[in-house]
């Protein structure tokens, strides 16, 4: 039998000029633990990749390996062809053309307003902020709720907004890619879908990493799915294919059960 | 409501209640005595009278006391804070460990070695004499470790997914200190800093040979002259005073610098972020 490893590596695809994202080999192990093994995957310069999988599959982990909030592994991340550890200008840098929207809606303990500008940098930008924070607002869903209380403090909203403010947060910086952890898990319906609305517009010019528990979401939104589970992935292909021709066992052992056994 | 009484609950309230009730005597006896002697006169005058030291007025005592334990704050602070964000920044580093180790170290070495060490460096090598400046680096230094310990704690406290999320935003870890991290902490942080403040009002043995005289001196004229303070005053009085008064006077001064304290610790409690307990 060949073992996972390989496998992922023949289908692993070739670095081409349509591809933003290239992960290569990507192993991380925490405390001694692996977590994440040998990860190989790709994102095209535009649409939304669905990140799937069980949960303790190792997809939060794999978002934070992506923008350096985890260091400690192996293998090589490259954006846009250029390796991100070696990033001109650092992390921070390199940081700033990634928004993440973090799987727990973590809001700074300030105004609305301020949590929208956190991250804004430079002089023009910051020149524009009140425009660019309308902008971001209004991709979010949450301009219209917020409009009136700018100066409130972000702590008084409900969950599901203060998970709308951290993907304003997140826009406002104008990523150049956008990983996403679960960013309608607590959202009514509504709302989930004014958001993935705003997820399909700005997946026309910047690559989306979304994770998702929610097949029928990922099946809606992606163009790309990524199927990962025990810190491997198993299956990478293109929506259609995956949700109707799955080829690898565990897949459609995931699509019927929902259960995943690998090893 | 019937009337148990549960066994534990009587031997905790045996062990407890004595351990409460004898400083609580204590404390009421202090102001029981210091009550008689102390007025606004006595706080706000330093007027000697002749004889052993034994002044009316305490102000000189008390505003050398305060200069002293404020003074050594504001030397820790800049190191203990710098001390602390290393420690935070270069999380879970071998170097963490070893530093970590280094300042429970320092916590175990008795106050009167660090008075003694600053006998030797700052007031004979380095010169500065029985000195207000060479007090406050004594002091300072008596400080550091619970200062650096509980600034540590307070940036502890801040949730990491704060701290990913600014990082995440892509800023630099100087902003995230200044903006994050902070500012998040700061009213612990200055809890912290009135706590210090506190413990070294009550320190005795670093200041002792190190920054105050006996008498003679009402008002420092500048960071290099010595002082008096209510600690060594107390002490002084108590052990040599022979005018009548003295032994009042000591309890006078008791009184004053326990209500300073009291101030400084209140103050801090009151500062304190809510959620808090104790
Ligand atoms: N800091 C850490 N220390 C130790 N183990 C960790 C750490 N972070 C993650 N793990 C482990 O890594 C594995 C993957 O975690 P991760 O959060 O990436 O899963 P996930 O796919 O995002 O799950 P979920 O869908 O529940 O969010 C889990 O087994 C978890 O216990
Ligand atoms: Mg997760």
């Amino acid at each position: 039998m060949i073992s996972n490893s390989r496998l992922s590596n023949i289908t692993a695809p070739v670095q081409h000029p349509t591809t933003a994202l290239q992960i290569d080999q990507l192993k991380l192990s925490i405390q001694g633990q692996p977590i994440l093994h040998e990860i190989s995957l790709s994102l095209p310069t535009s649409g939304i990749t669905a990140l799937i999988g069980p949960s303790g599959a190792g997809k939060s982990s794999l978002l934070h390996c992506i923008n350096l909030l985890q260091q400690a592994w192996q293998g090589e991340i490259t954006l846009h062809q250029k390796s991100i550890r070696q990033w001109p200008g650092g992390d921070e840098k390199l940081r700033r053309h990634i928004g993440l929207v973090a799987q727990k809606p973590t809001v700074f303990p300030t105004t609305i307003y301020r949590n929208v500008v956190f991250g804004i940098d430079g002089f023009w930008q910051r020149r524009n902020a009140h425009a660019i924070a309308e902008q971001a607002l209004r991709q979010a869903a949450l301009w219209g709720e917020v409009k009136d209380r700018l100066h409130a403090p972000a702590a008084s909203l409900s969950l599901g907004q203060q998970q709308r403010l951290c993907l304003a947060r997140a826009l406002a910086i104008k990523p150049k890619l956008l990983l996403l952890d679960e960013p309608t898990a607590s959202l009514d319906p509504k709302s989930k879908q004014l958001i993935e609305q705003a997820l399909s517009q700005l997946a026309s010019h910047i690559p989306l990493l979304l994770v998702s528990h929610n097949l029928e979401q990922a099946q809606r939104l992606g163009e790309q799915v990524i199927f990962m589970c025990e810190g491997k992935v198993i299956e990478q292909a293109d929506c259609d294919t995956f949700f109707n021709h799955p080829q690898r066992v565990e897949s459609k052992e995931f699509l019927r059960w929902a259960v995943c056994e690998c090893d | 409501m019937k009337w148990t009484i549960h066994p534990a609950k009587l031997l905790l309230t045996l062990v407890a209640l004595p351990a409460l009730l004898i400083p609580a005597l204590a404390l009421g006896y202090i102001v029981y005595q210091g009550g008689a002697v102390i007025s606004w006169q006595f706080i706000s005058t330093s007027a000697e009278l002749s004889g052993f030291g034994a002044s009316s007025g305490v102000f000189s005592q008390l505003a050398g006391s305060l200069l002293l334990a404020v003074g050594a704050c504001i030397v820790a602070t800049p190191v203990a804070l710098g001390t602390a964000l290393f420690y935070q920044l270069s999380n879970n580093s071998r170097l963490c460990h070893h530093l970590e180790l280094l300042i429970y170290l320092l916590q175990a070495v008795p106050p009167i070695v660090y008075g003694l060490f600053g006998l030797i460096l700052f007031v004979q090598i380095f010169s500065l004499g029985v000195s207000l400046i060479a007090g406050m680096l004594v002091l300072a230094m008596v400080l550091l470790p619970m200062l650096t310990l509980n600034n540590i704690t307070s940036l502890q406290r801040i949730a990491i997914e704060q701290t990913d999320a600014a990082r995440a935003l892509g800023l630099t870890e100087s902003a995230l200190v200044l903006r994050v991290w902070l500012r998040q902490s700061r009213r612990e942080l200055i809890t912290g800093q009135l706590l210090a403040i506190a413990r070294a009002l009550s320190e005795t043995a670093p200041i002792l040979f190190t920054a105050t005289v006996f008498s003679g001196v009402v008002w420092p004229d500048s960071l290099l002259s010595p002082v008096t303070t209510l600690q060594t005053h107390i002490f002084y009085l108590a052990q040599e005073g022979n005018h009548p008064q003295s032994i009042d006077v000591a309890w006078g001064s008791a009184l004053v610098l326990v209500i300073t304290i009291v101030l400084f610790s209140l103050l801090a409690r009151a500062l304190k972020p809510s959620g808090g307990n104790l």
